[in-house]
């Protein structure tokens, strides 16, 4: 036991004066490379839009203001409701119009105007509130049509409404 | 024999006993109102403590407070301070768990992998905040009275009759009408309002396996330019023998993946100032999606040329070789119609007939 202590004491020390000295590149098959992420430069650009109004956004351009002729506040996909983006032609003195009715052909004759268009953006709603209206009454005097006819006949005809009722339709 | 080893045991089991245990049995600082204050006090002697607060104010001398200048002593010194001895560097390589050296997590500003931002509060990003998001959820709202119950669904996947003994251990049948199973749709709720995940730029360049690869460079150059983010390419999967494609052999794609800020901002771009200027353009299709919330569309080359990034700097770019690209934007929503009612909020058009 008091041998072995030595021994082994040097045994340790030329061990560690090995690896102190030696450098060992050991090889890891299991080792992925980290990358460093990369990104493209980005500057700070203005973009104006055709309205005025501007705002910030990081861009690779290095121009620092974007003025834009075309975009969402003039284009008519965005502002359907829009006359002044409508294709309608500009007739005040209705001299258009006249000639229109005058030599026009049938495509050409019911082109509308600008006064037309506004006109005809507030009609459909009143068209279509009075075509409401009257597909409710009819349906409502069908029925009490029904009603009716229900109560003042007796009951073994009862098949009889049904049939007229698909007749005045 | 049987003597010692029961004299061992003694001697081992005694002293556990005599060990006086780390917590007082009868000591209980639980106390009820009903219970005397003083009755189940603390003993510890308060004397020690110190009866001055910290909040009450201490009264300094005039000429410490006077000599206290950090800002002139920051001027008055000549030379740049020392940095930290200690820089942390991270290891070049992960070389897995077990390994002793391991690289910090990728949000650590030490990391190899670290992308430091956002710098910026888009408008897009604003603009969901302030209208999009309540917009969406007065749109989603379905009211249910008080005491209301939904009618119990039938599980999504059907167990087997057991009308054959072979469907024993069967795994469960699909849903009725198709193998697919689709994403739950949960009610839409104050935290599951959808929202726009990931953009990715994806452009198909055919000619770069039939003539060279500047066609796949200048693809990449351009989707970077206008999405501010690198590239990755891809090679074919399929085989396209009329184009001579390979698969495995060429590299045909071209792909850009934006998420958060980079992603806000193109949005931002396409929508504001690249869509409206396209010609003769309707909106998306109403048909395009996946059914689980994500909408894709195309862009012609000349649409593409439209970016304020490509347009600043034409000639850079020779113009047959810019590319046409597909354009996903995935979304949090888990059906085709909250995608694109979130989208059409967020100012991108739809027509013709919606397919949900």
């Amino acid at each position: 036991m008091t041998l072995s202590i030595p021994l082994r004491r040097s045994a340790v020390t030329a061990a560690r004066v090995q690896t102190s000295t030696t450098f060992i590149c050991s090889q890891c098959r299991h080792a992925t490379l980290l990358r460093r992420p990369k990104r493209p430069y980005t500057f700070t650009q203005l973009i104006t839009l055709s309205d005025g109004s501007a705002f910030t956004h990081r861009t690779t351009s290095p121009a620092p203001v974007y003025r834009s002729t075309r975009d969402t506040r003039n284009s008519l996909l965005w502002n359907p409701s829009s006359s002044k983006l409508m294709n309608v032609e500009e007739d005040e003195a209705g001299r258009l119009a006249a000639f229109r009715a005058k030599f026009g052909r049938s495509w050409d004759a019911n082109t509308p105007t600008e006064a037309e268009a506004s006109k005809k953006a507030e009609q459909p709603d009143k068209e279509a509130e009075a075509a409401a209206r009257a597909a409710a009454e009819e349906e409502e005097d069908n029925l009490l049509d029904l009603i009716t006819f229900m109560y003042s006949t007796s009951y073994h005809l009862v098949e009889i409404p049904a049939l007229r009722v698909r007749a005045s339709r | 024999m049987a003597a010692s080893e029961s004299s061992r045991y003694l001697a081992r089991s005694l002293p556990r006993a005599f060990v006086p245990t780390a917590r007082p049995q009868g000591f209980c600082l639980r106390r009820n109102v009903s219970d005397q204050a003083s009755s189940k006090a603390a003993p510890a002697d308060l004397n020690e403590l110190e009866s001055a607060s910290s909040l009450t104010s201490t009264t300094l001398s005039e000429a410490t407070a006077k000599s206290f200048d950090p800002i002139a002593r920051t001027k008055a010194r000549k030379k740049q301070l020392p940095r930290s001895r200690y820089q942390f560097r991270s290891p070049k390589y992960d070389r897995g768990p077990l390994h002793p050296h391991q690289p910090p997590p990728p949000s650590d500003p030490s990391s190899r992998l670290y992308v430091p931002g956002p710098f910026s509060l888009p408008r897009v990003e604003q603009t969901y905040q302030s209208t999009v998001a309540s917009d969406i959820l007065t749109l989603c709202y379905v009211h249910n009275p008080p005491g209301f119950k939904p009618p119990p669904k039938a599980p999504r996947l059907r167990s087997w009759d057991d009308s054959s003994p072979y469907h024993k251990n069967r795994p469960l049948r699909g849903p009725r009408g198709g193998d697919v199973l689709r994403l739950l749709r949960k009610p839409i709720n104050f935290n599951n309002v959808p929202q726009l995940e990931r953009i990715t730029i994806h452009s198909y360049v055919k000619q770069a396996a039939q003539e060279n690869s500047s066609w796949l460079h200048v693809a990449g150059m351009a989707v970077q330019a206008i999405s501010n983010a690198r590239v990755e390419t891809f090679k074919s999967k399929t085989s396209v023998a009329t184009w001579s494609i390979a698969p495995g052999r060429d590299t045909v794609a071209v792909k850009a993946e934006l998420r958060g800020e980079d992603m806000l901002h193109f949005f931002g771009k396409l929508v504001d100032v690249v869509m409206p200027r396209i010609k003769d353009w309707e909106g998306v299709k109403g048909s395009s999606g996946d059914s689980s919330g994500n909408i894709t569309f195309g862009l012609e080359p000349e649409n593409v040329a439209l970016f304020p990034e490509i347009e600043v700097n034409y000639d850079m770019y020779p113009p047959k070789m810019i590319p046409g690209c597909h354009i996903t934007i995935h979304t949090s929503a888990k059906t085709d119609k909250d995608a694109r009612l979130l989208l059409s909020a967020m100012g991108i058009p739809f027509y013709g007939k919606m397919v949900d």
